[in-house]
């Protein structure tokens, strides 16, 4: 047995397109899934029933279920909703921001309940209207708060995005197996594959201890 | 009540007829309190914990819903209820300025930032007046050099001294300050006395809660004292701090000048 670790440059270039889709992949759904998990969040904390149960029942759908199940079940169902077949990068992209939207609606709605309630009899007493406190009080701090983690969700998210090789997506873990497949070579480019991903969210990990103490310390929030 | 002696006085700041207020558990907070109060008092509240002291400062705040009664304030109808509703004039609420016991400064401001979000978004004043104006408010106060200073750069005395200058902003006709004093260590007490002894030699009105009785004596012009939801005195410092007719508030008086003095 022999390992040979020169020969993945020949596949550089669809490997770096891989990526490529693996990191588009993940920004757009980061985005995404951000608003819907804020919307999701302010959902839940809103006093009407009719907003917070439909927002409890879809988080904890979609926490509770595997997301790889939530690839298939987007890729299958939403053909039938929309009455023709989107592309399979187009199923991605919803299936996986629904999945963040769930999970960063966690995030914002910890965010939220962190801050207390002297912020508001502050703005009250201060005159701010509903709208001003929560535009320039309440979600300031909010996404502060919640910043850190919404940096270790996202590096969650490009590692999960290598899930949708299933639904045939060309990603890097798409295009890894493939070659590893086509030239019966798994523990080289296999292996290539999994230094990409860690090369790519090492950093962030780091990013994100430094913001927590920077920040946060030196707003003590 | 319309012939009592108070009354008589001449257009009362803040008028608060028979307010009773309690929280969805427990016992009702205060139990109808009145109280009229003119434009040159300062008034020193006092009384044990759970008296209803801060409640009632937070009422007069519009900070709280009340179970019954109105607050008139400067002539103005500012606090009412009809069935289960209070109706809160935010218009009038804004002639009210609040320090708080527990810090309340925006963590995500600066100093001035902080100072400047009301005037701003509030009253529509452009951003250059108003940090102009901070900027002078904070230079009276001692306060220059901590203008670009976040809430966690500050100690707590600086802290409270930031707050009190962020009401003043709003050029309120009316001070509450809630315990300011309370959350600090000692040596940082004076300092925000002195700002707010500074306030009263300006001549601006007061609702002062507190458990400093020496500062209470030095700065108070009337001294309520408050239990169990009742104000059950009502009179000059030097009366009610010094010989007080209730056994209750003798007994109040007492423990706190000598624990606390």
């Amino acid at each position: 047995m022999d390992f040979n670790f020169g020969l993945i440059w020949k596949f550089a270039v669809p490997l770096a397109q891989g990526l490529g889709t693996s990191i588009l992949l993940s920004l757009i759904c980061m985005a995404l899934g951000s608003l819907l998990g804020l919307a999701l969040a302010l959902a839940r904390s809103s006093p009407s029933r009719l907003l917070r149960l439909p927002a409890v029942a879809f988080v904890e759908l979609f926490r509770g279920t595997p997301v790889l199940i939530q690839l298939f079940w987007v890729f299958f169902c939403l053909p039938l909703v929309l009455g023709f077949e989107p592309a399979s990068f187009t199923s991605g992209v919803v299936a996986l921001s629904l999945f963040t939207g769930a999970v960063t609606s966690e995030t914002f709605r910890a965010a939220l309940r962190s801050i207390g309630s002297e912020q508001r009899d502050a703005s009250v007493a201060l005159g701010l209207s509903r709208w001003t406190r929560m535009r320039y009080v309440i979600l300031p701090q909010m996404a502060l708060r919640a910043t850190p983690v919404l940096l270790s969700n996202s590096i969650t998210l490009f590692k999960e995005t290598a899930l949708v090789a299933a639904v045939g997506i060309s990603d890097l873990m798409s295009v890894g197996e493939n070659i590893s497949n086509s030239i019966g070579r798994p523990v080289e480019i296999l292996t290539t594959v999994a230094v990409v991903y860690f090369v790519i969210a090492f950093p962030f990990t780091r990013i994100v201890t430094l913001l927590e103490k920077r920040l946060l310390r030196k707003l003590a929030l | 009540m319309s012939n009592s002696f108070k009354s008589a006085r001449p257009d009362p700041l803040l008028r608060i007829d028979a307010v009773y207020k309690s929280y969805a558990k427990g016992a009702p907070v205060l139990r109808g309190i009145d109280l009229e109060m003119a434009a040159g008092e300062r008034v020193v509240v006092i009384g044990p914990s759970g008296g209803g002291k801060s409640t009632l400062l937070r009422v007069v705040m519009g900070l709280e819903q009340i179970d019954d009664g109105a607050i008139t304030f400067a002539g103005a109808s500012y606090v009412t209820v009809t069935g289960r509703r209070t109706r809160i004039d935010a218009r009038v609420r804004r002639s009210i300025g609040m320090v708080f016991q527990n810090y309340t400064l925006f963590l995500h401001l600066n100093v001035v930032g902080n100072l400047i979000l009301a005037p701003c978004k509030v009253n529509g004043e452009s951003r250059k007046t108003a940090t102009a104006r901070a900027l002078t408010l904070l230079d009276r106060f001692g306060l220059a050099e901590k203008a670009d200073a976040y809430p966690s750069q500050l100690s707590g005395g600086q802290k409270q001294r930031v707050a009190i200058v962020r009401a003043l902003m709003l050029d309120p006709a009316l001070m509450l300050f809630d315990e300011v004093t309370s959350a600090l260590d000692p040596e940082l007490v004076a300092e925000v006395e002195q700002v707010i002894l500074q306030l009263a030699g300006q001549n601006l009105p007061m609702i002062i809660v507190t458990h400093d009785m020496w500062f209470a004596r030095r700065i108070a012009s009337r001294v309520l004292f408050c239990a169990e939801g009742r104000i059950i005195e009502d009179g000059p410092p030097e009366q009610v701090l010094g010989s007080p007719r209730t056994e209750r508030a003798r007994d109040f008086v007492h423990r706190v000048f000598h624990i606390g003095g």
